[in-house]
Formats: C-alpha cells, structure tokens, sequence
C-alpha cells in the first residue's frame, strides 16, 4: 500500500487573534485578518521544508456566543464577520498540497450549538463535542480519500421511481411525476443535481428495466427533463439483471468498477449489486424523493481536493470514445481505423499550469500505472525544477476531438547513467491507439539527449494494474530480474532503438513557461 | 433514578462497554489507576457515556473532579434526587 503523509492542523477561533475594537476600521480588520491567515501560511511554508507531507487545515468553527447578537455578522468589525472573512481568506491563500477542511461547515450540520461543549474546552481543550467526532473523522477521511485518489468516477442511474415518479412503461410519459406537484418538483431537483455533477465531471450512465425506445422518450420528449440524453455517457435500458449491466457500463468506460455509484429506489435492486458486486458503491436510498440529493451529499462519493479543466469536459471525451467505437467498426483493418484518426500529440513538460491534472492522473490512476506512485501537486511542482528528474505530460487530440491530457511520465537520471521510468500513468480511454508506443519513444529520446545508455522500466504488481504487466515486454525491453515483487525491465540504448508503429503526429513540444512555479 | 445499588450496576455497564472489558467490577474506591486504558481522553468519553445513561449533565469541575467511582456515585445519586423534585 502507498502511504500518503498528511498533517492536520486543526485551528478553532480561539487561535485566531482577530480581536477588534468595536468600530474599528475596514483598514484596521482587513490587516489583522490578513496578518492571521499569513500566520497559517508561514507554518504550512515552515511544514514544506521540513517534509514532503500533505497539509490538511481545518477553517474555523464560528462560535456560538456573540457579544453584538445578530449585528455581529453585519458590522465589519464584528467577530462573526471578521471569522467569516478569515476562512475566506484562508482559502484563497491555499498553496498547492495543502487542501482545506470546512470545519464551519461540520458544525453547522451537527449543530452549532451542540457543537461547542465548553465543559471539555475548560477541562481538557477538546474544541468541539466528542459526538462530533464521528463526523469530523468521516469528513476527513473522505478528504484524505481524495488526496489519494478514491474518489468514484461514475454515477449509475435508474430511472423509474430514481429520476421521475412512476414507471414510464405504465403510467406514459404525461403519467409519470416530473416537474409538477412536490414529488415532481423533487425529481427536477434531483436531477439539476445530478447535472451539476456530470458538468464537474462526474459520468453519468443509465441502468433501468425497461424498453430502450420508452426510456428515452421521457429524455427526448417530457419538458421537465433536466437530464438529456447527450448528459448520459451510456445508456443501458434491457431486462438484464443490473450486475451485468454494471460490469459492462464499467467495461465500455474503461474504469474500475470500485470507482462506480449506484443509484437505485428499488432495494431489491441494491441488494443485488451490493451482494454481487461489493466494491460498487451503493447509495442507501430513502424513500421520499425530496431527501435523494441528502443520501448522495451524506454519503461524500465524489469528495475531491483538486479541480482541473478536464473535469468540465469529461463527459464529452467518454462519449467521443463510444462515437470512435462506432466508426472502428466500419474499418476491418485495425491500422486503417488508427491511421484515420488523425491523432496528434502535444508533448510538454511539467508546469505550473497543468499541475492539478497531472496530480489528478497520477493519483487516481490504478490500471495503467506501472509503479504505483502518488505524488501531491507540491511533490510534482518540486519534480519540475529538479534536474536529475523529467516530468513529461501528453495531450492527445484526434478527429472526434481533444482527449485532453491523458498521460504523465516522471524520469530520473540515475549516477550510472541510466534513466530509470519511476512513473508511468495514462488513461485508459486512450488504450489501443498506440499512444504508449508513441510515448515510449519520447522517453527513448529524452534518454539519449540526457546522455543516459539505458532505459530502466519497473512494474509493481498490484491487484489492479494487470493490465500493464507486459507493457515493457510489448515494447521490447529486457527483463532483468525482479527484487521484492517489483519487476525490472531494461532497454540499451546503445544500439539502434526499436521502431514502434504509432500512428500519432507529435505537433508540438511544448517547454516550460519560465517563472510559472514557485 | 434508583439505589446507589442499582445505580452501580448501570455505571458497571457504562464502564464495561466505554472500556470494552466485560470483567470490570468497579468498587469505590476504584480510581484511573485500576483500570489502564483511563486516560484523559477516555475520561471524557466516559462522562458522555454516563451522561446519556443517566441523562444528566455534568458541570466543569464535576467533569475534571469525578476521581473515583464512589464520587461518581454520590454525584449520580444526588442528581437523581435533584430531578425527581
């Protein structure tokens, strides 16, 4: 297992010395607080050169008593307000590896008046009620889920009774609740949610019991629809058992099936995939539609500390793909389909600008990922300006349009001059269109401009990344030997290199932008 | 709320569970020391649980000052006192 290091600081108002006079001047509060939140970043600044490790820092549980009442949040000066103003502040100031926990938040949910329990802070400094703690711990490990990379990909939806009242075979697609009256109203909202998901780049799909044409009528046709059909990467509506139809929802996506949520009223339904499928995600449904978005939020699949471009447009380069799976099979020759996708690759190195959706890649990949590697933002940043290492990132874009940034590889020089692949990540959306080729060659190229007389690849096995278990013998390294479970793989570079046949066009090389990092 | 005897027997219970030993006898004059897992956060999370057992709630200085259980007893049975008035 890969172990992240991560220190939480954990700040309660107290700690922040924002006490103003009453009246005092916007100048006056706005100095203190930044001086407050200049005292976090100083730590977190002091944290970083002494270690690798992520920071997690908590903002500030507002507290219950107030000297002004009401008035305190309106006046500049007031207490309530300057701390609102510091946990905004705070969160602008966040560096890269250092992620915020929304303490205020968790108290407001428990209650904030239960939350301070000032018995404890008075006998022991216990800041918030011990049966928050259940809470606080969930949240956190969630956040610390994210930094690692468990976050779900997918939402599985069904329709009848999950995203409208009825059934849509019975009642007609004027029948069923959607839009009108408090449960229609419900199933709007739910699925405004929903699309607000699938634009921050979490992939909706479909797995309902009913004739296909009836189920999408509701999509084509009913006015209160919020989800189209094009919000839905795929769709599945048949009679079989929903297990299966999983399976191939996660197979035709590419992703792991612990990485899908299922979404179903019918418990029937859950219990089925819950049994047959344990690592799939299954939200326990209430019954009442207008607490359906609750059960998705208490549940907190789809934590994330980062946000990245590529998010708002995942949908798009999951559904390009089931296009291009169409077009293949109009060609019977597999290089005539390659060749006529026109795939062209931007090469760059590591900067600033693509960081969070190198950081995103590198640490939620599981299936290609040769090493198992999981570096925080701060880690990639310092990757960049180091001289032994290389950092390279692919961006591929063909006549369906732009795949985005689809793979990273991370280089180190070694004393003996070899250069050693320390990671390897890419997208499975992209396998079989002989982009690892094209890569291979670039750190091919590298090597010899490093003067390096060999290419070291190592796979470490884990219960995920079979997939790429031979990537090296497929292209024509050496297997050396294999020291704890790690298989080393070699490549001289003293002879000609192997030729691969890729059918992609570099374009261009991007290079560093100078003075983007700090 | 009871006798002190029967109030023994449901903080015996409270203790067996927060500890999670079902051999625990308390006696009076038990303090911290008899039992090894009683540190201070445990005595927190003791005082929650008897306070949900007994539906009471305890002041600051009863929080810090409940030394052994035959404090905690006689402030059990006073309280079970107070609120029957």
């Amino acid at each position: 297992m890969n172990l992240i290091r991560v220190v939480f600081l954990f700040t309660n108002y107290r700690d922040i010395k924002c006490d103003l006079p009453a009246g005092a001047s916007f100048a006056v509060v706005d100095e203190s607080i930044t001086a407050a939140v200049n005292e976090c970043v100083s730590l977190w600044k002091a944290l970083r050169q002494k270690s690798n490790c992520h920071i997690i820092q908590s903002n500030v549980a507002l507290p219950y008593h107030r000297v002004f009442g009401n008035y305190e949040t309106a006046a500049v000066w007031g207490a309530t307000h300057v701390l609102r103003q510091f946990n905004l502040n705070l969160a602008k100031a966040l560096a890269p590896g250092v992620s915020l926990l929304d303490m205020d938040f968790l108290a407001s949910v428990y209650g904030r008046r239960r939350w301070h329990d000032s018995r404890f802070w008075y006998h022991s400094k216990h800041a918030f009620a011990l049966d928050a703690t259940g809470l606080v711990a969930h949240q956190l490990a969630k956040t610390m889920g994210a930094i690692k990379g468990t976050a779900k990909k997918c939402l599985v939806l069904d329709l009848d009774n999950t995203l409208w009242g009825g059934v849509i075979a019975d009642d007609g697609l004027e029948g069923i609740a959607l839009g009108h009256g408090a449960t229609g109203e419900a199933f709007v909202d739910f699925q405004r949610y929903l699309l607000k998901l699938k634009e921050r780049g979490i992939i909706l799909a479909v797995c309902s019991k009913n004739e296909e044409d009836i189920a999408k009528e509701a999509f084509l046709k009913h006015p209160d629809m919020v989800l189209k059909l094009e919000d839905i990467v795929v769709f599945k509506a048949n009679w079989k058992d929903k297990a299966s139809n999983i399976r191939e929802i996660a197979e035709s996506l590419n992703i792991g099936l612990d990485s899908m949520v299922f979404v179903d009223d019918n418990p029937a339904e859950r219990e089925l995939v819950t049994f047959s499928l344990p690592m799939v995600s299954v939200v326990p449904m209430p019954e009442d539609p207008s607490d359906y978005i609750d059960a998705l939020c208490s549940g907190s699949y789809f934590e994330t500390v980062l946000f990245s471009d590529e998010d708002t447009v995942r949908s798009t380069y999951y559904r390009s793909n089931i296009e291009r799976a169409g077009f293949q099979s109009q060609f019977s020759d597999l290089s005539d389909y390659l060749r006529s996708l026109n795939m062209d690759m931007i090469v760059g190195q590591f900067d600033e600008f693509h960081l969070p959706r190198i950081a995103q890649l590198i640490n939620k990949s599981n299936q290609f990922h040769l090493t198992t590697t999981r570096y925080t933002e701060s880690e990639i940043g310092a990757i960049a300006h180091d001289k032994g290492r290389t950092g390279l990132y692919f961006k591929l874009k063909d006549r369906f349009g732009d795949n985005g940034l689809i793979a990273a590889v991370i280089l180190c020089k070694q004393p003996d001059a070899s250069m050693v692949i320390d990671t390897w990540v890419m997208s499975c959306r992209v396998l079989s269109r002989t982009v690892e080729e094209f890569i291979c060659s670039e750190i091919i190229s590298v090597a010899r401009q490093r003067k390096c007389r060999k290419v070291i690849g190592k796979y470490i096995p884990t219960a995920k990344n079979k997939l790429v278990a031979d990537l090296y013998g497929r292209l024509h390294f050496h297997r050396t030997n294999e020291t704890q479970g790690t298989a080393l793989w070699e490549l001289s570079l003293k002879e000609d290199s192997p030729r691969y046949s890729s059918f992609i066009k570099k374009i261009k090389f991007e290079t560093k932008t100078t003075g983007g990092l700090k | 709320m009871g006798t002190r005897l029967e109030i023994k027997t449901r903080l015996n219970r409270v203790f067996r569970e927060v500890f999670e030993d079902d051999s625990i006898e308390i006696f009076d004059a038990m303090t911290a020391k008899d039992i090894p897992e009683w540190d201070s956060l445990m005595h927190i999370i003791l005082v929650v649980a008897v306070e949900k057992e007994f539906i009471v709630r305890l002041n600051a200085a009863e929080v810090g000052h409940l030394k052994n259980v035959s404090e905690m007893l006689d402030l059990l049975a006073e309280r079970s006192c107070r609120g029957k008035q």
